[in-house]
């Protein structure tokens, strides 16, 4: 009881399979509330899987994931923001054909059907939307259809998206990768922020400059089983990381 | 942002996106559409203006709300005209005058109702039919839902030609009245006229509602991705399923408009090669715009009674010679224009 | 722990439910086959060779369909149109004398059509695979003209076949002789090849292209001499047409599209305004009425089990087999086949491994193209033929093959069969006319039930 009161998320023996090649194999994993977390591993050791299970992107095969106390067998995407998880996509999967500023706005109106119907643009939305897109910096592209943007600028909207969610739990699915080092910079100034504020970040990272210095918890996996899990200085300091995974 | 950072533009799942020049080519469409059709009201008289003016209102139904589906919600469904084929259908069996002559192998029951009692009942049958198709197809995506909406369309025309107890097959269902306030029946074409243009107003003014909602907005959002915007608290299904019954309920509008104009149908006016064209029509006009479905409606009216003046073109050979048209500028966008003339959105 | 609990719920086992109906449903169907068939034995078997006899035709559309869904990944639309040509070569051909002289269709503007296809295809093929070797040895100037010449030379032949057909048999004969002249010194080669390696391979080349002459003689003196050949030819003539049609639209407007966009909806919808220009240039060249074909092998149906089946059925149903069969060992035995193979995977890699994708896909989109005419000949002649058949066949092989499992040989055949069969056995207590909406409702439960369909592709 005390263990899962202090994770936001807590998963136990929780499993994912495409055909036989296990993705995530009877996973138990506790993601602390405070600060930033990180998952790392090698290609193909089930991280991008994990948030897929956790955010109901995919269906699980097996295993309990308890959000903010609350068990789940059955994570519903449309339901992930309720349980308050919001994240952005390793693809970087915004709204192509659809304006930056509507790109934001989408996540900040009404959700129940009919009420959507009769729901014009609200000055609330307008001021959300423009707080936002002013702080990943993107207010000046917010005309442009997303798909015209670059990359850099198409995975700060998508960060922005997120952050209007206002969740209490992100998971970025490899923020930092492909990104030049301005960018770069600016989206981790975004990350330290928002834990700042008090908010739970779970991100994926190959980068391990970035491993080494922004998270306060670091969850290792290795095909699809955890291999350690704890302090940043503590697991990068242990031989079995190093030697399965650093090579350093 | 840095130029190094522009130059790496595109490696995003999608591929870069080209810039879609709109303005010129809208405007121009646009002035040549309208013109045309002013030329042509002009030089053929008021009574031929009529007659065209109400086609291209039924067709223009038609076109708006099937833009709703293709265009906003991008699902490119060919079953619309099983929808207007419903309510065309509902509208003629229950308003049917029962005086007239039936064989009596193919004699149906006509209630004779007036048409403003029917109408409400044309418009939630194709609703109804739609909820329950729509509960169907909704799994469906790209290509397999172009394939399913082409069985919804072979479906329903099957149903028209053959359950002959209700539609009396290939005879067709006669003397289906106009609209009437009281004593006052819309006999008149220009009566009847105005009362589809107020249909038509009404219908391109629920669908500017809607596109301009924050539910329009989240269509487009299912549009480009689907799972990516349940993520964020959609209940993807029900928004899918919403936008389908309420097109489908517009096209069931149009269909009791046409068979009250023509006051006769038949299955000919259903056919899978009609959906076809409405799809044509919608794609030429443009995707996720209002006003390209008008524009495609009228230029598809225009071009199959403008082709009735081509002095070297047999008259039987018309409605053929629209169609190689539409076929060879559906293949001219996709080439160069995939958006259409007037078009938000490409497939 | 205690907190959670209560939020256990049933909801893990939503996806039960769907196995346990899929499972209901396939044994309501066998349920009513088996109920069927202890009704009447006689209709039954009736119902079995009906449902055989339009599978045939299903599954060699399906065959097509897979073949070319499964390399370029997307659906074009034409293949309806080819069935189409395919059907309407035959009464365009054959018409004059086989139906009594009573539809008298030959157009010249048809036939220019068709010479310039022709020509069209034989000069982007002469220039795409032969223009480097011809460059080399005539520079580039001398090589355009003589691909010219030659594209045009074709083209003028095809025309010439075209407009007089009541000659066919000894207009196309050269051609026929000639193709034998070609084919088979090759798989004579081929053959010396494996069974004595060390044979002087001059005097191998000698011999067979002797042989090959020979017998390209004597087939083209022959089929000249034969005035019986000419609905025969007619089917090569009006397949040929159909696949290079097929191919000009693939060359000329599907590669163009695809290099603008990836879009597999924006190929759909240009394929379907190819469809809608085909069906209505047909209607207005030969008008909507149906029309017959000349009867093959007779009208008599044979007596099996007191159910009757059309010779011609039967020969459909071979047609389908043979076809199906030898395009499977193209596929698995040749290295043309592992090419289609690694052009299906992805396009850019097989690229990058030397695989010749733009004549590899040439192929391919000419033998889907050629199956589906092919289709259209065997139901033509089964049945009448009408402009707007191209659509319903169209549809009817996409169904069979989404079906079967699209993407899988195997599952296109046993698809398209299995379509007919139930299309037949599901009007049983129906009029004819339902059998569409027997389909699609088939087509419909699979894609809710079995979305990967029969036999899903690996």
């Amino acid at each position: 009881m005390t263990e899962s009161s202090a994770a936001v998320i807590h998963t136990i023996d929780l499993s994912k399979h495409f055909g036989a090649v296990r993705a995530v194999d009877e996973l138990t994993v506790a993601i602390p509330k405070t600060g930033i977390t990180s998952i790392v591993g090698p290609n193909g050791s089930g991280k991008s899987t994990l948030v897929n299970l956790l955010s109901g992107t995919l269906p699980l095969d097996g295993g309990i994931v308890i959000i903010d106390g609350v068990g789940l067998r059955l994570v519903k995407a449309h339901e992930s923001p309720q349980h308050g998880i919001t994240r952005t996509f390793q693809e970087v999967r915004l709204f192509e054909q659809i304006s930056a500023w509507d790109n934001i706005m989408v996540v900040l109106t009404e959700r129940r059907l009919i009420p959507s119907l009769f729901e014009r643009v609200k000055p609330a939305h307008r001021e959300t939307a423009e707080r936002v897109l002013r702080e990943v910096g993107m207010w000046e592209k917010r005309d442009a259809m997303a798909g015209e943007l670059s990359y850099g600028q198409r995975k700060l909207l998508e960060i922005g998206r997120a952050m209007a969610m206002n969740a209490q739990t992100y998971l970025f699915d490899e923020p930092f990768a492909g990104l030049f080092p301005q960018m770069l910079e600016r989206v981790k100034e975004i990350v330290v922020r928002m834990r700042d504020q008090g908010h739970t970040l779970i991100f994926i990272s190959h980068n391990m400059d970035i491993v080494r210095e922004l998270p306060d918890h670091l969850i290792v996996l290795d095909s699809g089983k955890l291999l350690t899990e704890g302090e940043v200085h503590d697991v990068l300091s242990r031989a079995e990381v190093i030697e399965a995974y650093l090579g350093e | 942002m840095s130029q190094l950072s522009e130059s790496i533009r595109g490696l995003g799942a999608s591929g870069p996106l080209r810039r879609m020049p709109r303005a010129n080519v809208e405007r121009i469409a646009t002035v040549v559409v309208l013109g045309w059709a002013m030329g042509f009201m002009l030089w053929q008289g008021a009574g031929f203006t009529i007659t065209l003016t109400t086609i291209f209102a039924i067709w223009a139904i038609l076109a708006v709300s099937l833009n709703l589906v293709v265009g906003f919600t991008g699902l490119l469904s060919v079953g619309h005209i099983g929808f207007f084929g419903i309510g065309a259908y509902t509208m003629a069996i229950l308003a049917s005058d029962a005086s007239y002559d039936q064989l009596r192998t193919e004699s149906i029951p006509t209630p004779d109702w007036p048409f403003f009692a029917a109408l409400p009942i044309c418009i939630a049958l194709a609703g109804l039919v739609a909820l329950g198709v729509g509960i169907v197809f909704n799994r469906f995506r790209d290509d397999i839902f172009v394939l399913v909406s082409f069985g919804f369309a072979i479906i329903a025309f099957s149903f028209f030609l053959n359950l002959r107890e209700l539609t009396r097959g290939a005879f067709g269902i006669h003397e289906i009245p106009r609209p009437a306030f009281g004593s006052w029946a819309l006999d008149g074409e220009v009566e009847f006229l105005v009362f589809a243009l107020i249909c038509l107003a009404l219908v391109v003014l629920i669908c500017w509602l809607i596109v301009t909602s924050s539910f329009g907005r989240v269509l487009t959002a299912i549009r480009e991705d689907e799972e990516a915007i349940a993520v964020f608290g959609y209940r993807v299904t029900h928004f899918k399923l919403a936008v389908w019954v309420l097109s489908a309920m517009m096209a069931g509008l149009a269909g009791a408009l046409l068979a009250s104009w023509t006051s006769f149908i038949d299955p000919n006016s259903f056919i899978l090669l009609e959906s076809m064209l409405l799809i044509a029509i919608v794609i030429l006009g443009g995707l996720a715009t209002i006003w390209g479905s008008l524009l495609g409606a009228m230029a598809f009216v225009l071009l199959e009674e403008g082709m009735r003046f081509l002095p070297f073109l047999p008259p039987e050979f018309v409605g053929q010679a629209r169609q190689v048209v539409l076929g060879v500028l559906l293949v001219v966008l996709m080439l160069f224009r995939p958006q259409g003339l007037v078009g938000r959105y490409r497939l | 722990m205690s907190a959670w609990s209560g939020r256990l719920d049933l909801s893990q086992f939503a996806e039960r439910p769907r196995d346990l109906l899929a499972l209901l449903l396939a044994l309501a169907v066998a349920g009513y086959i088996a109920w069927a068939i202890s009704q009447s034995p006689q209709q039954a078997l009736q119902f079995t060779f009906n449902g055989l006899s339009v599978g045939a035709i299903y599954a060699l559309l399906a065959i097509g369909f897979t073949l070319v869904y499964s390399t370029v990944w997307f659906f074009d639309l034409y293949y309806g149109a080819a069935a189409a040509i395919g059907a309407y070569g035959i009464f365009y051909l054959r018409s004059g004398e086989a139906l009594g002289g009573l539809y008298e269709v030959n157009d010249p503007a048809v036939n220019v059509v068709f010479a310039l296809v022709t020509a069209g295809v034989a000069f982007w093929a002469l220039r795409e695979f032969y223009g480097r070797r011809l460059r080399e040895r005539f520079g580039s100037g001398s090589a355009l003209g003589v691909e010219a010449l030659v594209a045009g030379g074709l083209g003028a032949y095809m025309g010439v076949v075209l407009a007089w057909p009541n000659d066919l048999n000894v207009l196309f004969a050269p051609a026929i002789g000639l193709a034998a002249a070609v084919v088979f010194p090759w798989i004579l080669g081929r053959a010396a090849a494996r069974i004595a390696p060390r044979a002087n391979q001059s005097g191998v080349s000698f011999v067979t292209a002797i042989t090959g002459a020979a017998i390209g003689v004597v087939c083209s003196v022959a089929l000249a001499q034969a005035g019986g050949s000419k609905l025969y030819l007619s089917w090569v003539v009006s397949c040929l047409l159909a696949g290079m049609v097929g191919l000009a639209f693939y060359r000329g407007l599907y590669v163009q599209i695809i290099r603008r966009t990836h879009s597999r909806l924006i190929m759909l919808v240009a394929s379907l305004g190819v469809l809608l220009a085909l069906t209505a240039l047909t209607i207005i060249v030969f008008e909507s009425a149906p029309r017959p074909l000349p009867d093959v092998f007779g009208s008599t149906p044979w007596q099996v089990g007191g159910a009757t089946i059309k010779g011609f059925n039967v020969f459909a149903i071979g047609v389908s087999i043979a076809a199906f069969v030898g395009l499977l060992l193209l596929l698995k035995k040749t290295a043309f086949g592992k090419s289609v193979r690694a052009i299906g995977d992805d396009e850019e890699v097989a690229k990058v491994v030397g695989i010749n994708t733009t004549l590899v896909i040439a192929i391919v989109v000419f033998i889907g193209a050629v199956f589906a005419a092919l289709a259209g000949v065997l139901n033509g002649h089964d049945t009448a033929i009408q402009p707007r058949m191209g659509l319903i066949m169209l549809l009817k092989g996409w169904i069979a093959s989404v079906v079967g499992g699209i993407g899988n040989l195997y599952g296109a055949i046993v698809g398209g069969f299995a379509l007919g069969l139930i299309e037949q056995f599901g009007i049983w207590n129906l009029a004819g006319e339902w059998k569409d909406v027997v389909s699609f409702v088939v087509l419909i439960l699979f894609l809710s039930f079995w979305p990967n369909g029969l036999l899903p592709r690996r």
